[in-house]
């Protein structure tokens, strides 16, 4: 292991050294212009009748494939890599040293929360079926013989996702804004609370719980939305990836939890700019107070833009308009899976295989128990820049074109005809507002 | 629908094309000797205060720190470089970074980000 990135890893500022070159202005106008463009263009021309429909959509995924997933055998081979994984981080977040190499920092920064995203992308909702806290209720379940999805109480619709936008706030706040994040202590203390919040929800509510309230299931589960992997009355079908958005539950709670995922990762571009740092080091007010406040408003504020631009619509009587915005929020997941794969996709590439080769140290004595400490990382994309950048701007206008084909169906889904089309228009000025505001700030950040 | 489509991958096209014009590497410039940088760390604050910078990769970069205590600056490259400094006058000396990146150099004491080298 050469001790070139182990010293690289530094606290102050979150793990990971070097970070993205800003994209150019060109590049960031082209792909605001694009983003403009094909909003319009998708208002303009596409159809006027919804397309999607959850009862419906989807083909029968190949038999053989199904018989493998639904498998009891393919269920418990996934559980046991979760909580093997699980077991090797609590492992060396409780005996490892306090040193930025123990391989927790990456594994909880880098893998879970950064992972998640591809590994949903791809696979569908995978920390669904590799949850240890899931696991964990099932054993409890099984050791005592009663029903894992059954808790001592029927969990309250009302509340919906937002004790996972909740939970969502609080990893986002740790990592971005808490000034220790990367000491060992407030790591174990915050997995320790995640994990007994989670195995007290699950025994008070059974295992629905976790569908609306654990962040880690919510968030890999709207993003497995995006993938081709979907359910059918419990079978297993392909659909395209925007019929397959279009059967997000819309649970109270939703635009909070795409408010915080969109607003926080804005919130992580902006606080690196030279305009936010000259500014917090030159008042006398705490950096830790600003840099609070700023994330706090960040989220509340995607949240209030998204939540305004979906109710200024005329409406039928068979709608609220409360009811809008979260029956509308699926259509920010695009847009919230574009920008994270701009803003963290060198980040996971390099940091991720760094935590791969750690992983093999977990105690930092030299160790090499995994075989990966003398990989060598693959940094191709930080040599280059102008792919890197172009591959940055294509998955935020990528995002944003599903986003408002995703919202426009809905819309001609909900809306009466005649507000059909004017009733789209403020919700697309407000997702123009966060792809252009995203553009703008992986230019000026 | 086959409208939309044709409409959003000719835009698609386009943007591609857009872009390809877009971004252009700046040429090495690591013959043309170190960067020069004047660093002011006085009563807590530091001068430039978070700036950008560009620089070249593997181009060295010069700090000409004028300070009233001593300290140590922090150079988040990786590898990580660090630079201890006196009271008074001091140049100290960033080694060329050899990957494209943002880099941010610290006052540690202060916790504060001087400049950020981008490098290219």
């Amino acid at each position: 292991m050469s001790d070139g990135f182990t010293s690289a890893i530094i606290s102050t500022h979150g793990i990971g050294g070097a970070k993205d070159l800003p994209i150019s202005p060109e590049l960031a106008i082209a792909g605001a212009s694009a983003a403009l463009v094909v909003s319009f263009t998708v208002l303009a021309v596409a159809w006027r009748t919804p397309r999607y429909d959850a009862a419906t959509s989807g083909r029968p995924a190949p038999a053989l494939l199904t018989r493998l997933v639904d498998s009891a055998g393919w269920r418990v081979a996934c559980r046991v890599l979760g909580f093997a994984v699980f077991l090797y981080a609590a492992m060396a977040a409780v005996f490892g040293k306090d040193l930025v190499i123990n391989p927790v920092f990456g594994i909880f920064y880098v893998w879970w929360w950064v992972g998640l995203v591809p590994l949903s992308l791809l696979l569908g909702p995978v920390w669904k079926a590799i949850s240890p806290v899931r696991t964990i209720n099932l054993g409890f379940a099984k050791v005592s013989g009663s029903d894992p999805d059954r808790g001592l109480f029927t969990y309250p619709e009302r509340l919906g996702y937002w004790p996972a936008a909740l939970g969502l706030f609080a990893f986002v706040w740790m990592e971005l804004v808490y000034p220790f994040s990367t000491e060992l202590g407030p790591v174990r203390l915050w997995c320790a609370a995640y994990v007994a919040v989670m195995l007290v929800g699950g025994a008070l509510f059974g295992s629905r719980f976790y569908e609306s309230a654990d962040p880690f299931e919510v968030y890999s589960t709207l993003v497995a939305h995006l993938s081709v992997w979907g359910r059918r009355d419990g079978r297993l079908v392909l659909r395209s990836p925007l019929a397959n958005l279009d059967t997000v539950p819309a649970r109270p709670g939703l635009v909070a939890v795409v408010a915080v995922l969109f607003g926080s990762t804005a919130f992580d571009s902006f606080k690196d700019s030279s305009r936010w740092l000259s500014f917090v080091q030159s008042t006398d007010v705490s950096t830790d107070l600003l840099n609070n406040l700023a994330l706090v408003a960040f989220c509340v504020g995607v949240g209030l833009i998204f939540a305004t631009g979906s109710m200024l619509t005329g409406l039928g009587d068979d709608l609220r308009r409360r009811e809008l915005p979260n029956l509308l929020a699926h259509s920010v997941v695009p847009i919230i899976v574009g920008y994270i794969v701009a803003h963290y996709l060198r980040y996971l590439v390099e940091v991720g295989q760094l935590t791969l080769i750690q992983a093999s140290d977990p105690f930092s004595d030299g160790s090499n128990y995994l075989g990966t400490a003398d990989l060598d990382p693959w940094y191709w994309l930080a040599y280059h820049p102008t792919f890197l950048a172009n591959v940055k701007v294509l998955a935020v206008v990528a995002g944003h074109v599903l986003g408002v084909i995703a919202a426009h169906d809905r819309a001609i889904k909900i809306l009466p005809p005649r507000h059909q089309l004017t009733g789209q228009l403020p919700l697309l000025f407000a997702m123009v507002a966060f792809t252009v505001g995203g553009l703008y700030l992986l230019f000026a950040a | 629908m086959r409208r939309v489509l044709a409409a959003l991958a000719a835009l698609l096209c386009s943007l591609a094309v857009l872009t390809a014009c877009g971004g252009s590497d700046s040429p090495d410039e690591a013959d043309s000797g170190p960067k020069t940088i004047a660093v002011t760390i006085e009563g807590g604050n530091v001068t430039p205060n978070g700036e950008r910078v560009e620089v070249a990769v593997g181009q060295e970069v010069e700090l000409d720190v004028t300070s009233d205590a001593p300290g140590v600056i922090h150079v988040h490259s990786s590898p990580e470089q660090e630079l201890e400094f006196d009271a008074g006058e001091s140049t100290l000396t960033i080694e060329g970074i050899d990957k494209p990146g943002t880099v941010d150099v610290e006052s540690h004491e202060l916790e504060k980000v001087i400049v950020q080298l981008e490098v290219r």
